[in-house]
């Protein structure tokens, strides 16, 4: 077939398009609204975790023991975040939704799809947009990381960009099934019903499900709110970061393949289910990597550097079986203290949960519930204990190695800190939020324009 | 054979190819059939009216051939090559009826963003301002536009995008008559510079003084096409004004 004539305009830079995206979602009440509240919002959750971080450092002003307790992760820059985790999962689907709901509204859209602008494209200037709606929906949060600093606050960077890095995936995450939600819907209200489903279902999984056995414990997975545990707990897992960016792909994927109006139902459908399935495909993958970093300063996800070290040279296979139902709660804490350690340090590592499926109900009448039994080598041994320091010399006994000797000086200080942040709730209540005001004023100014298209553009 | 097919094929089998041609153009919403076996030609430089009453099929149709719409059958071709969906918008482009969009940009912004994704350079967007007299609100918001300036925005926007073949689904609903005269001014300018339209009108007075050729719509179908001399010849009635030819034809 002969190509017709030579098209008019098959490209067009990404600048404008990008532009147009940023002044759209700036134009909105939902991110000055959404910043508005988030100034107290943060700023009453930062004096409340500076206030009770004073009052845990006054009691370890004398003890250096309950002063290595004592941990900005997770007295400061937790709860501090965890305000913005609440805005974001309640208010910054609204704000996503705006880079495309208002066009389907309005009708822009069918202008938008005949720019010459691919849809991927397009949904990557949006997404690109909510990115920069993040940039701004977090400036409350590193405000007060500022403020901690001034107050003579201690902040471990690696901690704290692992933080970041996880809200910043999850903001993500959530304007991607904003914007898909977007391109399924006609209004913008349906999308944000559609979103909130799923970032409010997921605490729904989370408080009914977590801590369930079988199916149910899986399902809780699924929870939104899973993408940011491992950040809160200073661990940086290459399993997670692959999932998360797999699902924020595949919503974004999902977007573009509903965008276009012209494109019939069923070939949407088909496009649907490749884009579902390969997210799926990259999520079980990521689910099978183990890699991991520990990047907290008092290297709460790892064994001591000596054990670390000994138990990295452990060749041969440790089998590990648990007696103890997913639910319980010495399961949990040894799956905190030790499993996981255990599994990020061993190269070769099988843990059995023996009462898989099973509740502690149907479980603890067994003569061996609580047990749990360790094989290295050929030979095994059992323990009840949950401690590193029971565990530990039992899998060196087991290796037919001694225990290694403590390495000096690497014992975790702790920060202390009793400091007034009172003049913070200054800053939270009136001084940025009149920034923003200013900030939300000096956007609405109309643009400069060009003299030359006044003075010829008058009415002919 | 439709009378559409008919006009089609004579008009295609002697000459060179049309700019665009619609053949045997389908659409169904369930049960109802909106669009039915549409064929028509459009000749670079002419203006094409799409005449018919509302729910004609006038906007389907229209969505259908800039490729907004899916089509259950039917080819669109430029000069006598099928266009595929996606290619189309490299060809045409097409101005929806009603758009009200990026109501929170200012006037300025919205045409500085078309400019700017077709590279068009300032002259031209200082003569399109001009044209349509957009001076005044460029600086304002595009949700405190009246109507009126809200539709020349909208043309603004179209006749910014550098495409030959323009689609305007109502292109004077909102203005009044000295507006609507001097909008018809404007693009009858455009189309003397080689632009081809393909408007979608309802109200026939505005159709007949606008328009070179037409094609009268009913029911999803195709009544008749031509100049309003050849549609006079084929009601039989030499003196018949466009309203009285419609109204022969569906």
């Amino acid at each position: 077939m002969r190509s017709p004539d030579p098209a008019v305009v098959r490209r067009a830079p990404f600048h404008p398009l990008l532009a147009k995206e940023m002044r759209e979602v700036a134009s909105g009440r939902a991110l000055w609204t959404m910043l508005l509240i988030l100034c107290p919002l943060v700023g009453y959750s930062f004096f409340q975790a500076a206030a009770l971080y004073g009052e845990a450092s006054s009691a370890a002003r004398d003890s250096p023991v309950l002063a290595s307790g004592l941990s900005p992760l997770d007295g400061v820059l937790v709860p501090t975040f965890g305000a913005l985790y609440v805005a974001v999962t309640l208010l910054f689907p609204f704000v996503a939704i705006r880079t495309l709901g208002r066009e389907k509204e309005t009708g822009a859209l069918r202008l938008l799809v005949q720019l010459p602008y691919r849809v991927p494209t397009l949904i990557a200037a949006k997404m690109t947009a909510i990115f920069g709606a993040w940039l701004a929906v977090v400036i409350p949060a590193a405000s007060a990381l500022a403020i901690w600093l001034m107050l003579g606050g201690h902040l471990y960077l690696p901690e704290t960009l692992d933080i970041l890095l996880g809200h910043l995936l999850y903001g993500l995450l959530v304007g991607a099934i904003a914007l898909f939600s977007a391109s399924i819907s006609e209004s913008s209200a349906t999308a944000a019903i559609v979103t909130l489903a799923f970032t409010i279902g997921s605490w729904v999984l989370d408080f009914a499900l977590a801590g369930q056995p079988g199916v149910l414990e899986w399902v809780s997975r699924l929870s939104l709110t899973q993408t940011l545990r491992g950040f809160e707990q200073g661990l940086l897992s290459a399993g997670l970061l692959l999932g998360i960016v797999a699902a924020i792909c595949g919503f974004a994927a999902l977007a573009a393949v509903w965008l276009h109006p012209g494109v019939p139902l069923r070939a949407k459908l088909v496009r649907s289910a490749v884009c579902v399935t390969i997210a799926a495909a990259v999520v079980a993958v990521a689910t099978q990597i183990g890699v991991s970093v520990d990047v907290t300063e008092d290297r709460r996800n790892s064994f001591p550097a000596a054990d670390q070290r000994a138990l990295a040279e452990l060749r041969e296979p440790l089998i590990i079986t648990v007696h103890l139902a997913a639910e319980d709660p010495r399961y949990v804490d040894l799956r905190r203290n030790i499993l996981l350690k255990l599994e990020r340090v061993v190269p070769n590592i099988t843990i059995r949960l023996a009462t898989a499926g099973q509740s502690v109900v149907g479980s603890t009448s067994e003569e061996a519930y609580g047990e749990i039994e360790y094989s290295y080598g050929g030979r095994s041994d059992k323990s009840r204990s949950t401690s590193h320091r029971e565990i530990l010399p039992l899998i060196y006994a087991l290796a037919g190695r001694p225990p290694p000797t403590p390495i000096a000086g690497e014992e975790y200080p702790g920060y202390p800190l009793l400091a007034n942040a009172s003049p913070a709730l200054a800053w939270f209540l009136g001084g940025l939020p009149l920034l923003i005001v200013i900030a939300w004023w000096l956007s609405r100014r109309p643009p400069q324009i060009a003299a030359q298209l006044i003075k010829d553009g008058g009415q002919s | 054979m439709t009378v559409s097919s008919a006009i089609l094929l004579d008009r295609t089998a002697d000459r060179a190819p049309a700019l665009m041609q619609v053949a045997g153009l389908c659409k169904r919403y369930g049960e109802q059939r909106a669009l039915v076996d549409i064929s028509f030609a459009v000749n670079a430089g002419e203006v094409l009216g799409l005449i018919g009453p509302n729910g004609a099929g006038k906007t389907t149709l229209m969505e259908a051939v800039a490729g907004i719409l899916a089509a259950d059958d039917g080819r669109v071709l430029w000069r006598g090559t099928s266009l595929a969906l996606p290619q189309r918008r490299e060809f045409m482009f097409y101005l929806p009826d009603g758009l009200r969009p990026w109501e929170g940009q200012y006037a300025a912004e919205v045409i500085a963003f078309f400019a700017a994704v077709y590279g068009r350079p300032e002259i031209v967007v200082a003569d399109t301002i001009r044209s349509l007299g957009l001076a005044p609100v460029l600086r304002k918001r595009i949700a405190a536009l009246s109507k009126g300036y809200g539709r020349r925005l909208m043309l603004a926007l179209a006749l910014l995008a550098p495409h030959p073949l323009l689609l305007m689904d109502e292109p004077f609903d909102g203005f009044d008559l000295r507006q609507t005269r001097e909008i018809m001014n404007v693009l009858r300018d455009v189309a003397s510079n080689g632009r081809t339209f393909v408007l979608a009108i309802h109200q026939l007075g505005d159709a007949a003084r606008v328009c070179d050729r037409f094609v009268l719509l009913a029911d999803g179908r195709v009544r008749g096409v031509g100049t309003l001399a050849q549609l006079r010849a084929q009601t039989g009635k030499p003196a018949a004004g466009l309203e009285e030819v419609f109204l022969a034809l569906t």
